[in-house]
């Protein structure tokens, strides 16, 4: 198994004629935190369901735990545990009940757990709410608990902040950072709240079109996340002719909102201020900044910048 | 194994539509001596007529074909539509072992079912009309034996096409429809085509009308016998075969 958890060896999946995975090879470092990040439709629910054996893949091979044959697979997943899409809950019974029937299936002993899961994702007081009177957050901490059952090594949770509100956003992100550091459970989370991931994850990889296009680490990321020159001026459009005529570079993005980037001059930013200063501009803003995860991750997938 | 049927069994017994089937049928049982003593005014009558009502008027039949498809709706299929199916499939157990557990579970409620009448109906009515004409205890013994294996037999098809269907819905309009329809089409061709004939006459749908009569000889009871074990072990393997190859989505 060595340091890896989950390996996969040009992994891909058909559904008809379109590749919903393209030879992927994936590789998650046991104790990370892997941050998955695609658009809608780019794999990510198809790659957790093939390492959950939800659906099978086209070609291509699957390692968990060190193990890639189809029974030593099935028994691997007793280690894992899952949020795919929803939490998967049973709207007619309460959160204690909910917790049993995992309980049962994983062959858990004692019903301690139950109590003690509760707490910890912080249900304590509404076990014996039936989920369908459930808020969507208070279903993802129960769905939570449930992937948390029986001590899993490997938790795959698929958009797990869905619903929630700041504060259970944080309580959350904090009970993951605990679970991954202080327990060493490598965790695989899909979300579409890049900020939150960028908070949590210390591994990524960017799935577009069914291709994994990048796998990095945190440090990796911040270093090629691009530091620019974040600018506001009364004349976005004067600002950019002046940019590309007085200082020759169109390496820069004018937003929507009219403010600039501006990836350069980073080591004389004064020069900047001047000429726009000098060519009569209102400048507002006026201030060096560094890309964060969701820039990085347009830019990837080709979303783009002016060059 | 036992982990997963442990939890199937949580499972029925929290189920809400299983325990509301239950109890019309419970009521169902119990007021039909009490209506037959005072409304139609039979006042003595044998326990073999009202073992004979429960299976030539075919109300069981009619329970036992019918109730466990709506079960079979939102016992099985529900878990597709409400996403529990997918925790269970990644939850490290085989797929074959999911659906034998499942199916095990499922033919324990459909046997429930399918005893209300029978058990409940006939004690109720000892109540009214007495011991007279009692048949034997081996007669009992047997009938509900038979009652037993046929509501597995059923359960067995039914859970098929709960496991293909992945909305109660579909599963409950589906099954209702084909049980309705299967007697008078099987009787149908079974007129024109001599091999449908054959297969219907050893289908537990048919068979199924013949395990009250009384004075069965062993040839005839090893068949009603053999047949419903051989359909759930060949219906549940074909289903366990599909619901592995099946991706859930």
């Amino acid at each position: 198994m060595g340091d890896y958890i989950l390996r996969t060896t040009n992994l891909s999946k058909q559904y008809k004629d379109q590749w919903a995975l393209d030879d992927v090879n994936i590789s998650i470092k046991k104790g990370s935190i892997y941050g998955f990040i695609g658009q809608n439709g780019a794999g990510k629910s198809t790659l957790i369901k093939l390492i959950t054996g939800l659906a099978y893949p086209t070609r291509g091979e699957l390692e968990l735990f060190g193990h890639s044959s189809a029974k030593e697979l099935v028994q691997a997943r007793k280690r894992i545990g899952t949020i795919i899409e929803s939490p998967a809950l049973y709207p007619h019974m309460n959160a204690i009940e909910n917790l049993e029937v995992h309980r049962l299936l994983k062959g858990i002993p004692g019903k301690k757990c139950v109590k003690k899961t509760l707490s910890l994702v912080g249900l304590q007081d509404a076990g014996n709410k039936k989920a369908k009177n459930f808020s969507l957050g208070m279903k993802q901490r129960l769905g939570l608990g449930i992937a948390l059952l029986g001590d899993p090594e490997f938790l795959i949770l698929d958009e797990p902040i869905n619903g929630l509100d700041p504060m259970g956003v944080v309580e959350i992100r904090e009970l993951l950072k605990r679970l991954a550091f202080e327990h060493g459970i490598t965790i695989l989370i899909s979300s579409h709240i890049l900020s939150e991931l960028h908070l949590l994850a210390t591994h990524y990889g960017i799935i577009h079109k069914g291709k994994l296009l990048e796998q990095l680490s945190a440090v990796e990321l911040n270093e090629k996340c691009q530091q620019y020159i974040h600018m506001k001026v009364d004349d976005p459009n004067k600002a950019a002719t002046i940019l590309e005529t007085r200082l020759k570079t169109s390496h820069y993005e004018v937003l929507p909102d009219g403010t600039i980037k501006l990836f350069g001059y980073l080591d004389n930013p004064g020069k900047v201020s001047a000429i726009l200063f000098h060519e009569g501009l209102i400048v507002e803003q006026f201030m060096p900044m560094r890309e964060d995860l969701e820039a990085y991750f347009t830019n990837r997938i080709g979303g783009g910048y002016h060059e | 194994m036992s982990n997963l049927v442990k939890s199937e069994l949580f499972k029925l017994r929290k189920d809400r539509s299983f325990w509301t089937l239950v109890l019309i049928i419970m009521a169902l049982a119990v007021s039909y001596p009490p209506f037959v003593y005072f409304v139609l005014g039979i006042k003595s009558t044998s326990m073999k007529e009202i073992l004979s009502a429960i299976a030539l008027e075919g109300v069981n039949t009619y329970i036992v074909k019918f109730v466990p498809c709506i079960l079979a709706g939102f016992f099985i299929s529900s878990e597709y539509s409400i996403g529990t199916m997918k925790s269970i499939a990644a939850s490290g157990n085989s797929r074959i072992r999911i659906y034998f557990s499942k199916l095990l579970v499922f033919s324990l409620g459909a046997a429930v079912i399918a005893l209300i009448f029978p058990l409940i109906m006939p004690s109720v009515g000892l109540l009214f009309f007495g011991f007279y004409d009692m048949p034997r205890s081996d007669y009992i013994i047997q009938t509900v034996g038979l009652t037993i294996l046929y509501a597995c037999a059923f359960a067995s098809v039914m859970a098929l096409f709960a496991i293909l269907f992945t909305d109660s819905g579909k599963t409950i309009g589906f099954l209702i429809i084909s049980v309705s329809l299967f007697d008078t089409i099987m009787y149908t061709f079974a007129q024109k085509f001599k091999i449908v004939d054959i297969i219907y006459n050893y289908s537990v749908s048919k068979l199924f009308l013949d395990i009250t009569k009384f004075n069965l000889g062993n040839e005839e009871l090893f068949k009603l016998m053999i047949i419903p074990i051989l359909t759930f072990l060949l219906v549940g393997w074909i289903g366990s075969f599909i619901f592995q190859k099946k991706e859930i989505m």
